[in-house]
């Protein structure tokens, strides 16, 4: 019985952690049409970043995730400016740019702080809830709570709000859209910004409680394609769905069956919905480049 | 008319043609018959689902209910490449040809896929000059202008050697001198295939001048046919143009 | 004026025609770097040819890392099973994927566009995983080893040179069988890279030839899989990694995706680099990173391309200027 528990709590630890990441990917492409290869980079990012302000810089833990969550949005925004905004729609060139720009950052991080796991980045809060027969670090508990809130704030930005509305309209319709006086030109850097911040708050976050290293980008964004695939590509709804599903799946494999089994267990789910779904649970056509 | 034609007992006919997308009806019912050589046009307010209904009767879009005929075959719902190669050709309303190559290479792909066919290959050397492509054969067809890359879009579905062409808009887009080559183009198909056409339009000159016999589309409905003079007078047609401009 | 078609086919056989050559490698020389640098790039040049084959379509794969382990470890088995023939092994590493192909193929194939790219992409993730989970038949986390050299017709090629020799002798296989293929289907192919829905309107089957260039991908990469298992003697996870696909990627891209000469070049090019850089890993990476950038944003012909874009410029300005 505790070990369901557990599961299930690790489950949806999990399913909020990927559906940051995966709502930040999925969103960046249904507006503006960009596959967007740095995106485990922002949770890379983000890491690192949290981890200069907080052991470097001095800063109490908690300042140091803002501030790593809004250097991400800086550099996203700059990025999409310079680099990604002529692109929108170009699945390939978006692809491959930010393939390189992502390895590009790879290097820098491993150059300034080398190659190996960062040690002494530690969570503030240890100890864990413990109470009939099941337990729950603490930590996770938080970063499930501060998760919940930012995707709450995703969507209650994206349904509620005017720009929320905005951008929807942009994925929509963008033609449409900009004729009634949406401008791409603010709306894009923005989106992107946000979404890139939703990745680096989740790396700052996790990253004390499981590892910091430069490559782990390419994890992340591993677990983005394959909570995006089953939740349709552009669909906000179906990535939040689908990361919880990913997350369940994963830490009832883990537990349950042990080892790597768990991936190819997640992979035949993946398959056996495309075959059904070939555009993903709540997917939308693809957008037309 | 040549032997093709007067061999084949091959119509094209189309039986109660439906088409929903979801909730939303596009057309119902849709009855007619296009003998091989004949020339009908298609006509109707914008939002009618006359683009659609073409769409369906190629195969780029399944039916929802319905059939349709290449002579004994039912074609309804085969893919849009098979179609095809059974001798129904469609041209876009919008430009469409194989952007980045030449001209000359636009029309050797579109042979290539026909050669099986029966009958000679289409020499379209005739009109290739009549449009002005013979000047510019290895220009890309995306360098052109807009109304000779129409007009090779219609060309490239007549070089597989249809027995029946749908032709969506022809002249959208032409200038008013350039609409006669739509006429040019029909008049070779008939005589040097025997070939039927569907003409989709708006321009009602080409209409009357083109097609002998007309259908009216309206919401979704057939709602005349006939010819010419006989529908364009009818009140229920001029009302259904109401507010829009019929040239 | 010769038309685009043949002109694009002299590139294509300049792919294969430039990699005869290094047949006199193994002979000429008898340094290992030598012999390193060529199995490298030999080995790069296949799998980008495999990423080539399906660019021709505008399809990006990443599934070349799958198939070259498909391919590395079938004549890993049959080499450890006791055949050791060159041209059984060069069979069974092209066909067992070609096998693996045509099923997966036509499950992933339907995926619109960006699903595929991402399928293909995890899909490394799960071989690596069956790899390391089938130890019975893959050998598991130590993978295969020990294999016996190749043979022709019972001259054993066990010898450094004669490593090179095989690894060169499969690469021109490899371009040979690419050539083939995108010669009989370029048409059907660039009808569908430039527009399929109007390549469907005059009767190309755009399933079947999706089909056939994911089949031929596949056997291609096969064989530069078995290039990887003969060098080392040894068939192991960590040699098809999915990070290799994205290298493989990137050598088609910055050599030019529209030619085989540009995959050949790529490769080169890239390898050179990041042997230069070997001692400082990470810069490679940087550079690669820069390299696919500036190709993307300011020379998408890649190297082959935008040469050949600037001598038919040339010409079409001289041809303008005499009319």
């Amino acid at each position: 019985m505790q070990t369901l528990v557990s599961t299930g709590l690790i489950g949806i630890s999990l399913g909020t952690q990927y559906a940051m990441i995966a709502i930040g990917f999925t969103l960046i492409f249904g507006i503006m049409g960009v596959i967007n290869f740095m995106h485990g980079g922002g949770y890379v990012l983000g890491g690192y970043l949290a981890y200069t302000l907080a052991n470097i810089v001095g800063l109490p833990f908690w300042l140091a995730v803002l501030g790593a969550a809004a250097g991400t949005a800086i550099i996203g925004y700059v990025i999409e400016v310079l680099f990604v905004d002529k692109y929108v729609d170009d699945h390939t060139a978006s692809m491959l740019i930010t393939l390189g720009i992502y390895m590009i950052m790879t290097t820098g991080i491993i150059v300034i702080f080398g190659p190996e796991p960062v040690s002494g980045f530690r969570f503030p809060i240890r100890g864990s809830l413990r109470g009939y027969g099941f337990y729950i670090p603490y930590s996770s508990m938080v970063v499930l709570a501060v998760s919940s809130l930012a995707i709450a704030a995703m969507y209650w930005m994206i349904y509620r709000t005017r720009y929320g509305i905005a951008l929807r309209a942009m994925a929509d319709d963008r033609k449409c859209a900009t004729a009634q006086g949406i401008r791409p030109g603010r709306m894009f850097p923005i989106a992107f910004a946000l979404a890139m911040a939703l990745a680096g708050l989740t790396g700052a976050l996790v990253t004390p409680i499981l590892s910091l290293e430069p490559n782990l980008g390419e994890g992340q964004l591993l677990k983005a394609f394959i909570v995006v695939i089953l939740g349709g590509l552009g669909s906000v709804g179906g990535a939040t769905i689908a990361a919880f599903l990913v997350g369940m799946i994963e830490a009832c494999s883990s537990v349950y069956l042990g080892g790597s089994r768990g991936a190819l267990v997640l992979f035949l789910v993946v398959l056996l919905i495309l075959l059904v779904r070939p555009a993903g649970l709540l997917g939308r056509e693809t957008r037309r480049a | 008319m040549n032997d093709h034609a007067r061999s084949s007992s091959m119509k094209l006919r189309v039986e109660n043609l439906t088409k929903r997308f979801g909730g939303l009806q596009v057309f119902q019912n849709i009855s007619f018959d296009v003998e091989p050589g004949r020339v009908v046009g298609v006509i109707g307010p914008n939002g009618a689902g006359k683009t659609t209904l073409i769409n369906v009767i190629c195969g780029m879009l399944s039916p929802s209910g319905g059939k349709v005929w290449l002579g004994d075959t039912d074609i309804s719902g085969k893919p849009f490449h098979i179609t095809s190669r059974l001798g129904l050709l469609r041209s876009f309303q919008q430009t469409n040809t194989f952007r980045a190559a030449s001209v000359e290479e636009n029309l050797h792909r579109a042979r290539l896929f026909s050669r099986e066919r029966p009958g000679p290959e289409v020499n379209l050397d005739v009109l290739l000059e009549e449009f002005g492509l013979d000047r510019h054969l290895d220009d890309r067809s995306d360098s052109l202008p807009y109304g000779q890359q129409k007009m090779l879009g219609l060309l490239l579905a007549l070089a597989p050697k249809p027995k029946f062409l749908l032709l969506d808009e022809p002249a959208a887009g032409l200038e008013r001198k350039e609409r006669t080559r739509v006429d040019r183009f029909v008049q070779y198909a008939r005589d040097t295939l025997g070939c039927a056409a569907v003409i989709v339009e708006h321009d009602m000159d080409l209409v009357r001048r083109l097609c002998p016999h007309i259908l009216v589309l309206e919401a979704g409905r057939l709602l005349a046919e006939g010819t010419p003079a006989d529908v364009l007078s009818r009140q229920e047609v001029m009302d259904a143009y109401l507010g829009a401009d019929a040239e | 004026m010769t038309p685009k078609r043949v002109r694009d086919f002299r590139f294509d056989s300049c792919g294969l025609i430039v990699l005869a050559p290094l047949l006199a490698a193994p002979f000429a020389t008898a340094n290992p770097l030598y012999f390193s640098l060529t199995n490298q790039i030999v080995v790069g040049v296949i799998a980008s040819l495999a990423v080539y084959i399906m660019l021709r379509m505008n399809l990006l794969s990443f599934t070349v890392p799958t198939f070259m382990a498909v391919g590395g470890y079938t004549a890993a088995m049959i080499s450890t099973h006791g055949v050791t023939n060159l041209l059984v092994l060069l069979a069974g590493a092209f066909v067992m994927p070609v096998l693996i192909a045509v099923p997966l193929g036509v499950l992933v194939l339907r995926l619109k566009g960006v699903y595929f790219i991402f399928f293909t992409f995890i899909l490394n993730e799960v071989t690596q995983v069956m790899l390391f989970e089938t130890p019975d038949l893959t050998g598991g986390s130590n993978g295969i080893s020990g294999i016996p050299p190749v043979t022709f017709f019972g001259i054993p090629l066990g010898q450094q040179n004669y490593l090179v020799l095989v690894t060169v002798i499969t690469g021109i296989v490899a371009a040979a069988a690419t050539l083939a293929v995108t010669q009989r289907f370029r048409a059907e192919f660039a009808a569908i890279d430039e527009n399929e829905t109007l390549a469907e309107s005059v009767g190309v089957a755009v399933w079947k030839y999706r089909t056939i260039g994911f089949v031929a991908s596949a056997g291609v990469a096969g064989l530069g899989g078995f290039a990887i298992v003969n060098q080392l003697s040894t068939a192991h996870p960590s040699e098809f990694t999915s990070f290799s696909a994205i290298n493989y990627v990137a050598y088609a891209f910055v050599g030019g995706k529209g030619t085989m000469l540009g995959s050949v070049v790529g490769a080169t090019l890239l390898i050179l680099m990041s042997n230069y850089f070997s001692s400082q890993g990470a810069y490679a990476s940087a550079l690669f990173g820069l390299l696919l950038m500036s190709v993307v944003m300011a020379a998408p012909g890649g190297i082959v391309g935008e040469i050949r874009q600037f001598f038919e410029k040339r010409s079409q300005a001289r041809r303008g200027s005499a009319k």
